[in-house]
């Protein structure tokens, strides 16, 4: 046994082990990408830089053996700033999006792909179940949404982008009966939430918050609910059937609504008293709310854009409130994020609202990449539905529609050390993005995996695997430097270097470069 | 396509089937087809152990493999530290022109010619230099390359004699000396051999012919010494062919001639130290006691070079007469292992590839290790692109290398070694092969060497074009047959190197010196040099200097004196500005800190390195940027890519440089590339990357007024073309030079008037200001 000190406490550790798994032993997790637990240690990825405390050198802990009186460091400030720059120089030749460039443009993020996908499949109910994981009102934002998204859309610069709000009004129309029948609600925890204004933000606050389990009352100075959405709609875009059907879904899961109530100074300071939190869904900022004690600006209230918390303790705005805006979709998701800090702030946790993760992302996309995204999606421009427009897509129309995605976002978004660590580092892509891109390229050519060496960052696993495991061709390291790229030899098929190990060398790759389909 | 595998299949047979035997068999096969034909690799994992993941990898590893076919001949365009201050890129840009190469393409339509860059021929003194298959051309101007075409094209059916004739001893009136180094071979020498030939066989004069090693005054090649038996001897430096039988004469015939020359000598000898043009090179004779030349060899010690310009490289009856082979027989029958690692130590010699680790130490720990095979590993994988100190070695005095490496293979129980030498350095590894066989057939390998009960034997193994592998990890994977790529260290190859033996690497020139220290004791040695540097560092100089050349000097010798004693100051009358010392892991020091004695404290305190030797001096012409992104090109081209830092960090290091250079900088890039160079020092894996930044931290430190000019979109020195402007001043007198010369029509033809340049045309490839005879072209 050996006796070292990690972070100035004592362990003992058998002879032999790395330093890496001595500070695990320790209660420290160091992050790696280049190592793996069947193969023998490589030193590439360089993120698991740690300090000798004698010397105040860095060194990569995976290579090194823990020796009798060793003292280590595993995070500083030096250390924190090596394994950012690393994992900066990593994302500079990282040519990948993690999520979609249409969820990221979407203001309520939605998970744009995986609606599409499940559309395309015939899963309505499923996809529906995605969308409302962000919109809480799909049907209505299906017929008046402005779709930032499809602005984004990669498939716009082939021809034309996807049609993905007339997908969504599919689905809202089509499945809500299924998906309201099948919410999981939590079980009430007593506590009670006002909600000031029934717009769209203000109802998916409410709607959010029920689904927590906490009793909503919702405000309405009108005699009717709906805001803006009910009043501000040009053009009979949005039938009062459509609105009202979503309006008492989100009243069906328990959602007390009070018309006629125009809340004052003095009805707020009660509410205020009476309600555990409050969310200000008011619409535009009036004279009147000047006079509730808030900080405000000349176009609303002053809100942390983090958390939507206001100047007062348990107070939170959202939607117009905070500036004017004729965009529903961003109030409906801005009800969602507050929704969010307001459940942490009930539990009596840090208020740091929805997370938002790292994403990597690589910008347009060439004219001869094209092909290359092609290969996951179908030809040919947008469908129309033959109804025309107003009417939305037949259940045939919508799956090819679905179809033409092309499946930007990336298959390991959730299970990728490259987007973990750059998320808890907080790595800056953009600080090394001199220089020409990789270009993208898509194997798909096999029955399990897809392969996209632009996402590659030469960990060396898969060849380290696939040699381990026996493989005829494997795959190996092409050229050499910062030109170098991980493929079959001899050009040969996917298949033929993955013939065994496909599931291992998936599970093994730190990102996602190499994944299943 | 290839249908009949014959030809692989028996390469395969000759070379072995394992992975060790991979690098040969693909150097035989390139050696055969000019490529790599991909039938050819499958049928090498058809036949062998050796699997396709590993032919692929290592194939594509080193640089020497080409996957698609080439020309029929191929133009190397040196782009070695020395060639770029001289305006390489200036000549390779012209041959693309030349050849109407579009962008991407290599090779020209016809298939004839295929433009390649090299980091170095090892031809440093003769810069600019080009290679046309064997065929070497020095001092290129880019207005010259079509000329030098139409040259190859008349020379190439010509056969070139290397028929060496020895007159009969007993008649002999005297020797004649050619020097057969590179640069000698390079500037001619060949040619200088025959018209020797046929003058002494038309004369009846009986002498010896004797080809010698370099001298290291590579600045005056080809070198002729006359050494007749009653009288001094002469050297005649840069000699054409037709000046032999004048020369000859002069010595063994009527002395009139002479005087003549010498008179025009006298006029000339500043001349001949400048910078001549290829068609206009004058060769001259020159006299080794003449006061420049001797100042030049005067400062020297020769401890690895010893006996320069004397012994033939391959006569080891000759090297044994200059005490060749007494320290051998000394450490094998009178000292015990421990013994000659004791006087090692004592010498105090460090490793001379660089890092300068000493070297007694790495001996005892080899000879610590217990194991019933030990390797030995002599380092000539010379990368540095600006330096060529190994190759010169291996190719003068190879015996003495060998010697070295027995000495050291005794001392630390090592029975089997390889020389792992750059596959550019055809003929270093043709004379070890010789020498080794020689060695062979005298007992000085094999078992039982000079009777002493020690065995031990050593073989080539050629490198493929891998910077890397001079980095002792990484060439031990090579030697191996993998990609070369380094691992970390412990475990250190005197623990667990060569097929994880104890294995000991140590540079050529620390081999070099071996002998000297066993011969004459370890108190001579140590008395020559520093307090903890001692002996001597061989160095190549080139660059502005007057006189470049390989030089060995005692460490502690001061920079300036290298630069004005040995070099004979800055050519072309221009201001000294700076040192760069130890290529690409090494730093630049400024003239104002010139008192700096060269040994290994010293320039790591300056931010430089020893490295392996390269010494390129600057002038104020000069663009430090440049030199930089110069350098960091390279190791970026160099990094295999392993590690994040190295593979990525030079690369945007390069990509900010290259960004300074052009105009398109930006606030905080400075900033960006001083941090970036700083993690990439702490966060590389191998010394490769570590020392990687050294260039631009360095030139950052003492230069960083020039940095912040470019990033103001200035370039002072003009080197930065895309910061700058031709013009034509009123110097001009409308010869039309320029406008014949320019390869774009960007002048037009305007005889007794004024030109002018149509910048929107131009392409700023120097050519106007070059053949301007009157200074007319202004670069701003």
């Amino acid at each position: 046994m050996i006796n070292i000190k990690i972070n100035n406490k004592e362990v003992q550790v058998s002879k032999g082990v790395s330093v890496m798994s001595a500070a695990k032993q320790a209660g420290e997790n160091i992050p790696a990408m280049c190592w793996h637990e069947e193969l023998e240690h490589y030193t590439s990825c360089m993120v698991c830089l740690v300090k000798d405390a004698s010397t105040g050198k860095l060194f990569p802990s995976c290579s090194v053996k823990a020796t009798e009186g060793m003292e280590v460091i595993t995070l500083d400030d030096e250390i924190y700033e090596g394994r950012k720059t690393a994992l900066e120089l990593l994302l500079s030749e990282h040519v990948g999006d993690c999520e979609a460039p249409c969820q990221i443009a979407c203001p309520a993020h939605m998970d744009i792909p995986q609606m599409n996908r499940l559309i395309a499949e015939g899963k309505f109910i499923e996809s529906l179940q995605v969308v409302m994981h962000d919109i809480a009102l799909p049907s209505v934002l299906g017929r008046i949404c402005p779709a930032p998204c499809e602005g984004a859309c990669r498939r716009k610069s082939i021809d034309e982008a996807v049609s993905i709000c007339l997908l969504k009004r599919f689905v809202g129309d089509e499945a809500y009966e299924a998906v309201f029948k099948n919410l999981e609600i939590q079980p009430r925890n007593g506590k009670k939430v006002a909600i000031i204004g029934s717009g769209p933000a203000g109802l998916a606050a409410a709607f959010n918050l029920q689904l927590r389990g906490y009793t909503c009352t919702v405000f309405e100075k009108e005699g009717y609910p709906g805001g803006l959405l009910r009043t501000g709609i040009a053009g009979g875009k949005l039938p009062g059937d459509v609105l009202d059907r979503e309006i008492n879904n989100i009243l069906s899961l328990g959602v007390r609504l009070i018309l006629n109530e125009n809340i004052d100074a003095g009805k707020f300071a009660a509410a205020r008293k009476e309600y555990d939190a409050v969310v200000l869904a008011t619409g535009n900022l009036s004279v009147g709310m000047k006079e509730w004690g808030l900080d405000t600006t000349e176009k609303g209230v002053k809100v942390n854009k983090n958390t939507y918390e206001t100047s007062e303790e348990g107070v939170f705005a959202v939607g117009n409130a905070l500036r004017p805006s004729r965009l529903a979709v961003r109030s409906v998701g801005q009800g969602k994020e507050a929704a969010f800090s307001v459940d942490q702030f009930l539990s009596g946790e840090k208020v740091k609202g929805e997370p938002g993760t790292f994403n990597s992302r690589f910008g347009r996309l060439m004219k001869d990449e094209f092909a290359e995204y092609l290969k996951e999606s179908v030809p040919g421009k947008r469908f129309h539905p033959k109804e025309g427009p107003g009417k939305g897509f037949s259940v045939e129309e919508v799956k090819k529609e679905a179809l033409r995605c092309l499946h930007c976002d990336c298959r390991k978004i959730d299970n990728c050390k490259l987007r973990d660590f750059s998320d808890e580092y907080k790595a800056n892509q953009r600080r090394f993005s001199f220089g020409e891109r990789k270009k993208v390229v898509k194997h798909i050519n096999h029955d399990m995996v897809v392969y996209e060496s632009q996402k590659c960052i030469k960990c060396g696993i898969c060849v380290r695997l696939t040699e381990k495991h026996g493989e005829k061709f494997g795959f190996t390291f092409i050229g050499r430097g910062f030109d170098v790229v991980v493929g079959v030899p001899f050009n040969e098929d996917l298949k033929e270097g993955l013939t065994k190990t496909a599931k291992i060398v998936v599970e093994g790759c730190p990102t996602g470069a190499i994944s299943m389909k | 396509m290839i249908t009949d595998f014959q030809a692989i299949d028996d390469i395969i047979r000759e070379k072995g089937t394992t992975k060790k035997s991979l690098i040969p068999i693909l150097q035989s096969i390139q050696g055969k087809y000019n490529f790599l034909p991909e039938e050819a690799l499958k049928r090498i994992s058809e036949i062998t152990e050796i699997k396709p993941a590993d032919i692929i990898g290592v194939a594509s590893f080193y640089s020497q493999f080409r996957l698609s076919p080439v020309g029929d001949h191929i133009i190397k365009v040196c782009v070695g530290t020395a060639c770029h201050v001289k305006g390489a890129m200036l000549v390779y840009d012209a041959f693309r022109r030349e050849m109407k190469l579009e962008e991407g393409q290599d090779t020209e339509k016809s298939g004839k010619y295929t433009l390649e860059k090299v980091s170095c021929l090892g031809c440093c003194t003769l810069a600019p230099v080009v290679q046309i298959d064997n065929i070497t051309y020095g001092h290129i101007a880019s207005d010259q390359v079509g000329e030098l075409i139409d040259d190859f094209e008349k020379q190439k059916n010509t056969k070139v004699k290397s028929l060496f004739r020895r007159a009969d001893g007993s008649q002999i009136k005297g020797e004649i000396r050619i020097g057969l180094g590179s640069c000698c071979v390079a500037s001619g020498s060949g040619e200088i051999r025959e018209a020797i030939e046929e003058t002494v066989s038309g004369s009846g004069i009986q002498v010896k012919l004797k080809s010698v090693g370099c001298v290291g005054m590579c600045h005056q090649v080809p070198l002729v010494e006359i050494v007749p038996n009653d009288k001094e001897a002469t050297l005649y430096a840069k000699v054409k062919p037709q000046d032999v039988k004048d020369i000859i004469e002069t010595h063994f015939n009527a002395p009139n001639i002479l005087t003549r020359l010498k008179n025009k000598l006298l006029n000339t000898v500043e001349t001949i130290q400048t910078d001549s043009k290829w068609e206009g090179i004058q060769r001259y004779e020159l006299n080794v006691r003449e006061k420049h030349v001797s100042s030049f060899l005067g400062k020297q010690v020769p401890v690895a070079t010893e006996y320069r310009g004397v012994i033939n490289p391959l006569d080891i009856e000759e090297y044994k007469q200059r005490l060749g082979f007494k320290a051998l027989k000394k450490a094998l029958k009178g000292l015990s292992p421990e013994q000659v690692i004791d006087e090692i130590k004592k010498s105090g010699i460090r490793g001379r590839g660089g890092a300068g680790f000493p070297t007694g130490v790495k001996w005892e720990l080899v000879a610590r290790q217990k194991n019933d095979l030990k390797y030995l590993v002599c380092n000539g994988d010379e990368g540095d692109p600006g330096a060529f100190m190994d190759r010169m070695l291996l190719e003068s005095y190879p015996y003495r290398i060998i010697e070295g490496v027995i000495i050291a293979a005794y001392a630390v129980g090592a029975k089997e070694g390889y020389f792992y030498i750059r596959a550019e350095y055809p003929l270093a590894v043709k004379r070890i092969r010789e020498a080794l066989s020689i060695c062979r057939e005298e007992g000085f390998l094999g078992q039982n060497i000079l009777d002493s009960g020690f065995s031990f034997d050593i073989s080539i193994a050629e490198g493929a074009g891998a910077f890397v592998c001079g980095e002792e990890t990484a060439l031990i994977k090579s030697i191996e047959g993998n990609r070369g790529f380094p691992h970390i260290r412990p475990p250190f190859p005197a623990v667990k190197g060569l097929w994880s033996r104890p294995t000991l690497v140590n540079n050529t020139e620390t081999f070099a010196q071996v002998s000297y220290i066993i011969r004459n004791g370890s108190g001579k040695f140590n008395r020559i040099g520093t307090e903890k540097s001692k002996g001597t560092k061989v160095f190549a100089l080139a660059g502005k200097v007057a006189r470049g050349g390989l030089i060995e000097v005692p460490m502690g010798i001061t920079i300036k004196q290298v630069v004005e004693e040995i070099g004979g100051g800055i050519a072309d009358g221009r201001k000294f500005k700076a040192v760069q010392i130890g290529g690409p892991s090494g730093g630049c020091i400024p003239a104002h800190l010139s008192h700096t004695p060269i040994d290994f404290e010293s320039l790591n305190k300056l931010g430089a390195m020893m490295g392996s030797g390269g010494l390129v001096v600057l002038d104020d012409t000069d663009c430090m940027v440049d030199i930089a992104r110069f350098f960091l090109s390279f190791t970026q081209n160099e990094s295999c890519g392993k590690c994040t830092f190295c593979r990525v960090g030079t690369r945007r290091m390069l990509d900010i440089l290259n960004n300074l250079c052009t105009g398109k900088g930006k606030k905080g890039d400075l900033e960006e590339l001083e941090k970036l160079a700083e993690w990439t020092k702490i966060g590389s894996l191998c010394g490769l990357g570590k020392t990687a930044p050294n260039p631009i931290l360095s030139s950052l430190k003492y230069f960083r007024e020039e940095y912040e000019a470019h990033l103001n979109g200035v370039c002072s020195t003009g080197k930065c073309t895309e910061l700058i402007t031709y013009s034509v001043n009123e110097k001009c007198i409308g010869c039309t030079l320029c406008a014949q010369k320019c390869p774009v029509d960007a002048i037009a033809f305007k005889p007794h008037e004024k030109h002018e340049i149509d910048t929107g045309l131009c392409i700023k490839c120097d050519a106007c200001r070059q053949v301007c005879p009157e200074d007319a072209i202004d670069v701003t």
